[in-house]
C-alpha cells in the first residue's frame, strides 16, 4: 500500500478500514471514569429513544400515542397501506432512490478511480471539490435546481433525479475511495503490461475487487437520497412527491401514529441495509465524512 | 512509466472526471450562482424578477427588525447546537476510539443508524417523545415533577434538542478520524514525561484534534442553519429561521430576489463561521 504523508493529515482519509485502530489512551480516575461511562451511556440514550419510541408508537392501538405492547395492534400499517396518497409517495421514493443511486454510483465511481490513481498531488483539491455538496445548504442546491427548472424547459423528474445524485456523490466518492486505496496499483500495471487497455483494467481488474465497497455505496447512497427532504420539498410538484415531503405536509396539520407506522417501515428497511453494508465492508468505510 | 502514458494517463484521468465536473458546474455552480445574482435585482409580482441592478433587497434584510431578528436567531441557534454537539460528538469519538474493537463496529453502527433514517424520521421522533401524551411527559407525571402533561412543542429550547440530535453523527466521525489518525505514541510519552492525564488531553490530544474539530463544526453549522423541517414542526409561531423565511418567500409569495438575498446572507453567515474558525484554531494552538 502506498504510503503519502499527505494523507495522515487528511480527516477523510484517516482511519481506512483494516488499519490498526488505535485511539491515545488517557487514563482517568475512578470517578471520571463513572461519570464518563454514565455521559456516553445517556448519549446512547438520547441518539436512539427518539427512533425507538416511533417503532413503540407504531403499535398504538388508539390515536394517542400509548405504549401499551399487551395492546400491540397492526391497525395504523393497515391504514398506510389503504392509503393511497403515502403508498404512492414510498414507491416513488423507491423509483427516485434507485436511479440516484444508480447514477450517483457511476460517477462516484469514476470520479473516485481518477482521484485515487490520476490527480497525483492535485489530490486533495480533487477530493475538496468532490466535497462541494456536502459544504453548501441543501435548500440552496435545491433553490437554484428550481430556479433552473422555472428558466428551461427541463422534466422535472430529471431535476429531481440530479438534485439527489448531487447529494449522495460526497458519500459514494468517499466511500468509494476508501476501497480503492486498497487495492495494489501493481495489479492493475501487471494488467497494463498484459496488454489490456486502461477501460479494460478498470472494468475488469479494479471493480471487481472493490465491488462490495461499490456496492456498499450505492446501498448508503439509496439511503440518503430516500431520507432527503430538502431537495423534494421544492422541485417535486403536488401529487408527486416524495415519501419525507408527504410526511412533512401531514405532520404540520396533523400527528397519528399512521406516520408512526411509515416511519417504522422505513427504519426497518434502512437498518437492513446498514446490517447488510456492515457485513459487506463496514458500515464506517462507507459513512467517511 | 513512459512520457507519453503518464500523458495518456492524464488524459484518462481528465476523462474520468468528466461527468462530475460537467454536472457540477451545470447543475451546482453556475445554478447557483444565477440564483444568488438574483438578489441584487428587482421584484416583480408578474414576472418573478426584473434584471434592474438594486441593493433594496439587502437593505430590507437589514434594517427591518422582523427580518434581522429572524438573522439574529439564525445565528444564535446554529451556534448554540454548534457548541453542545462537538461537546458531546468530542466525547463520543474519544469513547469510539477507546472501546474494544469487538464493540467499536456495533456502537459506530449505532451512532450511524440514526443518521441514516433522515431528517423527517427523527424529527417525527422528537414529536412522539415530546407530545402531551408522550414518554417524556408520561415519566414527568410519574415522578411527580409536574401535575399534568406540560407542552414541550413549539419552543425553541426543543428546536434546539432535535437539532443537537439530529446533528450530532455529523460531528462524531470527523473528530474520530482525527483522533484514530494521532500516533498512539503521543499520549505515553508526555505521561513519561510527567503530564497528568487531563493536561495531557488539553495539551496534546484536543489541539491535534483540531482539523475534525474544524471539519465537524463546519457541517453542523452548515446545515443547522439551513434546516428548515425540523424548525417548522417543533418550533412553533414564535419562532423563524432563515431557511423556513426562504421557504416561505419564495414558495408561497414568489419573491425570488428577497429569497435570493437570504439565501445569500445565510452563505455569508457560514462564511464568516468557517472563516472564523480556521482562524482561531491557527492561533490558538
Amino acid at each position: 500500500m502506498r504510503t503519502d504523508p499527505s494523507e495522515t493529515q487528511n480527516v477523510v482519509a484517516a482511519a481506512r478500514p483494516g488499519r490498526a485502530v488505535e485511539a491515545p489512551k488517557v487514563d482517568l480516575s475512578g470517578l471520571g471514569r463513572v461519570a464518563f461511562g454514565l455521559m456516553i451511556t445517556l448519549l446512547y440514550v438520547f441518539l436512539l429513544a427518539p427512533i425507538l419510541i416511533v417503532v413503540f408508537a407504531s403499535f398504538s392501538p388508539t390515536m394517542s400515542n400509548t405504549y401499551a405492547l399487551s395492546q400491540a395492534s397492526l391497525h395504523w400499517y393497515r391504514e398506510f397501506i389503504g392509503n393511497s396518497s403515502f403508498v404512492s409517495a414510498f414507491k416513488f421514493s423507491l423509483l427516485l432512490a434507485l436511479l440516484a443511486s444508480f447514477f450517483a454510483t457511476i460517477i462516484g465511481l469514476l470520479t473516485s478511480y481518477a482521484i485515487v490513481r490520476f490527480l497525483g498531488r492535485a489530490r486533495t483539491i480533487g477530493q475538496s471539490i468532490a466535497m462541494l455538496p456536502m459544504m453548501v445548504p441543501h435548500i440552496l442546491i435545491s433553490l437554484s435546481l428550481l430556479l433552473l427548472l422555472t428558466r428551461f424547459p427541463l422534466p422535472e423528474m430529471s431535476v429531481l433525479v440530479i438534485g439527489h445524485i448531487l447529494i449522495c456523490l460526497p458519500f459514494t466518492i468517499a466511500g468509494i475511495m476508501a476501497s480503492l486505496e486498497g487495492v495494489d496499483p501493481d495489479i492493475e500495471a501487471a494488467a497494463y503490461t498484459l496488454g489490456a487497455n486502461r477501460l479494460r483494467v478498470l472494468w475488469e481488474v479494479t471493480v471487481p475487487l472493490v465491488a462490495p465497497g461499490v456496492l456498499s455505496a450505492a446501498i448508503f447512497a439509496f439511503i440518503i437520497s430516500f431520507g432527503d427532504v430538502y431537495i423534494a420539498l421544492f422541485i417535486s410538484g403536488p401529487g408527486v412527491t416524495t415519501l419525507p415531503v408527504e410526511i412533512f405536509s401531514y405532520v404540520q396539520w396533523e400527528s397519528s401514529p399512521v406516520i408512526a407506522a411509515i416511519t417504522t417501515v422505513q427504519i426497518v428497511m434502512i437498518i437492513l441495509f446498514g446490517l447488510f453494508i456492515e457485513r459487506l465492508v463496514g458500515l464506517r468505510s462507507v459513512m467517511r465524512i | 512509466m513512459s512520457q507519453q502514458s503518464s500523458r495518456a494517463g492524464g488524459l484518462f484521468g481528465a476523462a474520468l472526471m468528466s461527468p462530475i465536473g460537467i454536472l457540477y458546474l451545470c447543475f451546482l455552480l453556475l445554478p447557483i450562482g444565477f440564483f444568488l445574482s438574483l438578489s441584487f435585482f428587482t421584484y416583480s409580482a408578474q414576472q418573478m424578477y426584473v434584471a434592474e441592478p438594486t441593493l433594496d433587497n439587502y437593505s430590507r434584510l437589514i434594517f427591518d427588525g422582523y427580518y434581522r431578528r429572524i438573522i439574529y436567531d439564525t445565528i444564535r441557534v446554529s451556534l448554540v447546537v454548534t457548541v453542545i454537539t462537538l461537546v458531546f460528538g468530542y466525547a463520543l469519538a474519544y469513547f469510539l476510539t477507546r472501546v474494544k474493537s469487538t464493540w467499536r463496529g456495533i456502537m459506530m453502527f449505532l451512532i450511524i443508524a440514526p443518521l441514516m433514517t433522515g431528517v423527517i424520521v427523527r424529527t417525527y421522533g422528537w414529536i412522539v417523545l415530546l407530545g402531551t401524551d408522550g414518554l417524556v411527559n408520561a415519566i414527568l407525571v410519574w415522578i411527580g415533577i409536574v401535575e399534568r402533561p406540560i407542552s414541550m412543542l413549539g419552543n425553541e429550547k426543543t428546536v434546539i434538542v432535535a437539532l443537537v440530535h439530529i446533528m450530532l453523527p455529523y460531528m462524531v466521525f470527523p473528530i474520530f478520524s482525527s483522533l484514530v489518525a494521532q500516533d498512539p505514541h503521543l499520549v505515553p510519552a508526555a505521561s513519561t514525561l510527567g503530564a497528568k492525564p487531563l493536561r495531557t488531553f488539553f495539551e496534546v490530544t484536543l489541539p491535534l484534534s483540531r482539523s475534525g474539530i474544524v471539519m465537524g463544526s463546519v457541517i453542523v453549522f452548515t446545515m443547522t442553519s439551513g434546516s428548515i423541517v425540523t424548525v417548522e414542526l417543533l418550533g412553533g409561531r414564535d419562532m423563524t429561521m432563515m431557511g423556513q423565511l426562504i421557504y416561505q418567500l419564495i414558495l408561497s409569495t414568489f419573491n425570488w430576489p428577497l429569497g435570493a438575498a437570504v439565501a445569500a446572507l445565510l452563505v455569508l453567515c457560514q462564511f464568516i463561521m468557517i472563516s472564523y474558525y480556521f482562524r482561531k484554531m491557527r492561533r490558538a494552538y
